[in-house]
């Protein structure tokens, strides 16, 4: 909290979550709060590297999308040098939109209130009458103005409202080792099929966050009807705890992965064996990471603080046919204390033959999407719990929930001493660390602190790294 | 003349068939009646919903490779049966719907389709309500069906549902449309 400011009643009740968190609790009253809704969205949206897109999806010089930081819009553009920009979807002189559609191409965009008109690199082109009407105006200082900063990882962007603070190289920190494995494992890398999904549900945003932070406990239960049907293989699925499978949870630089595999076997989340043999390249990737890929038949993960992906392989949208894998990523945009936008995109290797490419879509939006047979089931829970938390009832009764999985005193829970990546791993999947160290983090950039890693040392603050 | 007004009656009373046969399906869906639904669902089907985008000048543009559903028979049983098992939670209790079908069109003459079958163009608007909540929703579209005859009713052998939304105001599609 910065000095001075008067603490309001929702801050008091932050100071008391740091000794909750100790415990492994969480008041259920904080995915319900319209004050809590406004410091996140200042200190934690406002903080954060907030992902923006995949440059597949602007190909073109001049292709553009409208995407979104927290309440505020902006145009995710590539302009005619090829460069990709994010603009701020506002004319420098009366604040009208610019940008109406979804997406397109254009060389500029204009304001349809006065006929101001931009470049698409941004840099304001016309000014009706200027000569006479605003003969002293710099031109130069009125183009659109651009998001503070923006960098992309592989393809993917993502920007910062902050115009100070880590690099994204340095938020992601190592986790880049898991998520290279991911995007460098075919070669010429990953690329986005269509356009995102996008729905409005009314759930709190932490509620999506703690399930892509390591909820292996909810699979069986939560999605038992794809086990039912046989959907995926039994593995895909799962029960947590069962110890059958390679099941890992691993926390990395404030970042999460879970992922099951199977030690010395070659899986590659069954990848059909011409694209492992065509596509998949060791160049780019460790010894370690290739192993990694090797084993693995399904991974989830999240990076903070609202970005989410699944990559799982065994899956299919008919028992009669073949499994395949999908790859999704997503965001998760808070609109309110109980409200979000959830953005979905489908992933395929970009010289994947177009049948495979087709077919890992399809995988995807028969599982995840707002049609998915998974996540049809998962959405309405989260936003029960936000329904739960919006009363009186769990503010004055002070109702905590319990994130204590996988505690000393709750379990025997092992690190993976002997784990081939950075961070650290559990050795078994029935353990809740990975949304503690998600509530450890949204506690400190609250309170106006830096991010710290789940043994409470600050991220990106680090002097050796 | 004579011929003419019989065509045209002709062609009345296959409006009419089509037109029940739509609402019948509409019960059907509406009931949760579901594997009776898919019973009037061609082996052959091509069941699929494009996600609909907002481009730059245009009002009906739809993603050549984004889609909600994009379903053959296999995939779109599998979806039907898995509303069976006791763990699909966005269906327990079902979601309450109630489907209007109107502006219902017959063209006989699209040159990929068979003699039996029937080109159909329709509205839907469903009125969709969940839980002991007072809140509801809608979701609007156009419907283009290949319907095909078969005994005295007929099947769907191609769908394609065309939503008014760019983007969805509902946690989940668990219904089929």
């Amino acid at each position: 909290m910065a000095a001075g400011d008067k603490p309001s009643a929702t801050e008091r009740a932050l100071q008391d979550a740091r000794d909750s968190l100790d415990e492994g609790f969480f008041p259920l009253e904080f995915f319900h709060d319209e004050d809590l809704h406004d410091l996140e969205m200042e200190r934690i949206i406002g903080q954060s590297w907030v992902f923006i897109g995949h440059e597949s999806e602007i190909p073109e010089p001049g292709d553009y999308a409208r995407r979104y930081i927290g309440d505020d819009t902006f145009i995710f553009v590539r302009d005619e040098s090829g460069e990709v920009n994010l603009l701020f979807d506002s004319c420098r002189h009366r604040g009208a939109q610019v940008c109406r559609a979804e997406q397109g191409n254009t060389s500029h965009f204009r304001c349809p209130y006065h006929g101001w008109t931009y470049k698409n690199d941004g840099e304001a082109a016309g000014i009706p009458q200027k000569s006479k009407a605003f003969k002293n105006l710099d031109r130069s200082e009125y183009g659109l103005a651009h998001v503070p900063r923006l960098e992309s990882y592989e393809g993917l962007v993502f920007a910062s409202l902050a115009e100070e603070g880590p690099s994204l190289d340095e938020w992601l920190g190592d986790f880049k080792w898991y998520f290279d494995v991911h995007m460098k494992l075919p070669e010429g890398g990953m690329e986005v099929i269509g356009e995102p999904h996008r729905w409005v549900i009314d759930a709190n945003w932490k509620t999506i966050a703690d399930n892509f932070n390591g909820d292996s406990y909810h699979t069986a239960w939560a999605h038992g009807s794809v086990l039912d049907l046989e959907l995926g293989g039994e593995e895909t699925v799962g029960h947590a705890g069962t110890g059958d499978s390679l099941d890992r949870h691993i926390h990395c630089d404030g970042h999460t992965t879970s992922m099951r595999g199977f030690e010395g076997e070659d899986v590659f989340l069954t990848y059909p064996d011409e694209v492992v043999e065509d596509l998949f390249t060791r160049e780019g990737l460790s010894d370690a990471q290739w192993q990694l890929a090797r084993q693995a038949l399904s991974f989830t993960g999240a990076i903070f603080p609202n970005f989410g992906f699944l990559h799982f392989g065994d899956t299919t949208d008919d028992p009669e046919k073949d499994v395949a894998p999908f790859f999704t990523i997503r965001k998760w945009r808070p609109l309110g204390p109980d409200q979000m936008e959830l953005w979905s995109w489908g992933l395929a290797p970009k010289n994947a033959p177009e049948e495979f490419k087709q077919r890992m879509y399809k995988m995807y939006t028969a599982n995840f999407g707002p049609t998915g047979n998974f996540e049809q089931d998962d959405v309405p829970i989260w936003k029960g719990i936000t329904d739960s938390a919006s009363g009186q009832f769990a503010s004055s009764q002070n109702l905590q929930l319990n994130y204590q999985m996988g505690l000393e005193w709750m379990s025997e829970m092992d690190i993976d001493e002997e784990w081939l990546g950075p961070g650290f791993a559990y050795s078994e999947n029935l353990e809740e660390g990975g949304m503690r160290l998600f509530h450890e983090q949204w506690y400190e950039m609250l309170a106006g602190n830096d991010r710290t890693d789940a043994t409470g040392t600050p991220i990106n603050l680090q002097e050796d790294r | 003349m004579l011929a003419e007004r019989e065509s045209q009656l002709e062609a009345l009373l296959v409006e009419r068939e089509v037109e029940q046969f739509l609402y019948e399906e509409a019960e059907l869906l509406d009931n949760r009646e579901l594997h009776e639904w898919f019973d009037h669902v061609a082996d052959d089907v091509n069941y699929r919903m494009p996600r609909r985008l907002m481009r730059e000048n245009t009002s009906s543009v739809f993603s050549e490779q984004g889609y909600y559903f994009n379903e053959d028979y296999g995939s779109l049983k599998a979806r039907v049966e898995r509303f069976d098992s006791e763990y699909a939670w966005a269906e327990r209790p079902p979601t309450r719907t109630r489907r209007y079908v109107t502006n219902v069109r017959v063209t006989r003459e699209t040159e990929d389709l068979t003699e039996d079958e029937l080109f159909v163009e329709s509205n839907l608007l469903v009125y969709l309500s969940r839980g002991d909540s007072d809140e509801h929703t809608f979701y609007s579209a156009r419907r283009e069906d290949v319907l095909r005859r078969r005994g005295d009713t007929f099947e769907i052998a191609d769908r394609e549902i065309r939503l008014d939304q760019t983007v969805l105001s509902t946690d989940n599609v668990s219904i089929f449309l």
